[in-house]
């Protein structure tokens, strides 16, 4: 059996969706087999990240947080890495320039003393003067495209949940500082701009205009970011128009999902 | 099995001796089956792992005079018999759901946070700048990120999981006892 295969499997077990022939013989293998413990362990932490990240399918989501997320010390692990998440997105830029060092032995650096014209006076100020100029010019370049040094993909602190019009998802109140970014599934799209109202419990908390619709897969979905602040437990209900040629709201969907603790 | 009976050093020492003659090598292996006992009735919806771990041991010690000498084959494999018999009765007691530990205390996220900051400054350059990058991906590209990042460093992609799951779990460490010590 290949890596990913078992990948795949620690995952269906975790989220206990796994047929039950191939749980019994892979509870024996977590009993027996330190690799497949050990991948347990590994995949547990990456169904976590990816809960945080908004990654799960609907159906991941509703059985991560039905069946994995069950005892306290798991409870503890998705804590710490919400924890980790928002360190990672405040810290990003800070790791994407240096690289990471290897166990290899360090080139050795240019210094004074191993310039080739070392101890010849005239050309050590005319080296001197041409690694000055270089190292002004990179630093120039630097300043004039940082976004080149950044090879890190940014990752912004939302939590993403893709919504789609009969369902009622439970949402889990975004850590401090993350925004809630909402996916609304289109059956018809049919407009170019669309606005949004939120509603909690039948009192407008946000709205947001200008929408527009982006293809996902096989199908477009309106993006709306709600901001974390305005989000707690309770019941919401988001209705989304169409913004006609004339400029007039057509209502054309309405979206709930309930926010838990 | 009598529910009251507890496991004495002298019950705990023959366990002991019928997983491993050699006794460090029993002590891990005891460790590694109480670690995965927790893990599988985790995995089959059970909230309190540790106690159904704990009562499977305790059983098996129970009947060691019974099985010691006899029994032959792999014995993590009878702590699996007995595991799911545990598991069984559980099921029958149906005990309540306890509730989860609140969460969303403010002061105590900022506690945790900064507790995490000190303890991430703490890791060496090279790790902290591994966790960051490791994690500086996420969806369809992370993958792909995740295996330059370890062609990078010249190791396999799940020599880097692994690695990064180390650095991990000791940043973890670390911030529990932060936040034990900052509570006082």
């Amino acid at each position: 059996m290949t890596l990913t295969a078992d990948k795949q499997e620690v995952r269906s077990y975790l989220l206990g969706v796994l047929d039950a022939d191939r749980k019994t013989q892979l509870e024996e293998q977590i009993l027996s087999t330190p690799q497949t413990y050990e991948e347990l362990l590994l995949v547990e932490e990456e169904l976590i990240d990816q809960y945080v990240a908004g990654g799960l399918s609907e159906h991941e989501r509703q059985q991560f947080e039905t069946h994995f997320l069950i005892t306290a010390e798991r409870q503890k692990n998705l804590r710490f890495g919400q924890l980790l998440k928002r360190y990672v997105n405040s810290n990003l830029g800070a790791a994407a320039i240096p690289h990471v060092e290897t166990s290899a032995p360090a080139k050795k650096s240019l210094t004074f003393s191993t310039l080739p014209a070392a101890g010849r006076p005239v050309m050590v100020f005319g080296v001197a003067g041409i690694v000055l100029l270089s190292v002004a010019l990179l630093c120039w370049l630097g300043y004039r495209r940082p976004q080149s040094r950044l090879a890190q993909p940014r990752v912004e602190p939302v939590v993403v949940v893709t919504l789609a019009p009969a369902a009622a998802p439970r949402v889990n109140v975004p850590p401090k500082g993350y925004d809630l970014k909402l996916e609304l599934e289109l059956a018809n799209p049919s407009f170019r701009n669309y606005n949004s109202e939120l509603f909690r419990e039948n009192k407008s908390v946000q709205t947001r205009g200008e929408l527009r619709m982006e293809p996902k897969g096989e199908q477009y979905i309106v993006p709306v970011t709600i901001t974390g602040e305005v989000l707690s437990p309770g019941d919401y209900e988001l209705k989304l128009s169409g913004v006609s040629e004339s400029g007039a709201n057509e209502f054309i969907e309405k979206y709930s999902f309930r926010v838990i603790e | 099995m009598n529910k009251d009976w507890e496991l004495s050093q002298e019950a705990f020492d023959a366990l002991l001796d019928w997983l491993d003659s050699d006794r460090e090598q029993a002590a891990l292996k005891y460790e590694k089956i109480r670690r995965s006992l927790i893990k599988i009735f985790t995995g089959r919806g059970c909230v309190e792992p540790e106690d159904l771990a704990d009562e499977t041991i305790n059983r098996v010690t129970s009947k060691l005079k019974e099985i010691g000498k006899e029994f032959s084959g792999d014995r993590t494999r009878y702590f699996f018999g007995v595991a799911n018999k545990v598991h069984l009765e559980h099921l029958r007691r149906k005990l309540p759901q306890p509730t989860p530990p609140p969460t969303n205390d403010p002061d105590w996220i900022e506690l945790e946070y900064s507790c995490l900051e000190r303890c991430i400054e703490r890791l060496s350059k090279e790790h902290r700048e591994l966790l960051l990058r490791y994690h500086g991906a996420e969806g369809p590209a992370e993958t792909e990120h995740r295996r330059a990042l370890a062609a990078e460093l010249g190791i396999a992609p799940n020599a880097l999981r692994i690695r990064v799951y180390r650095i991990r779990m000791g940043l973890k460490e670390c911030v529990e006892k932060c936040i034990e010590r900052s509570l006082g």
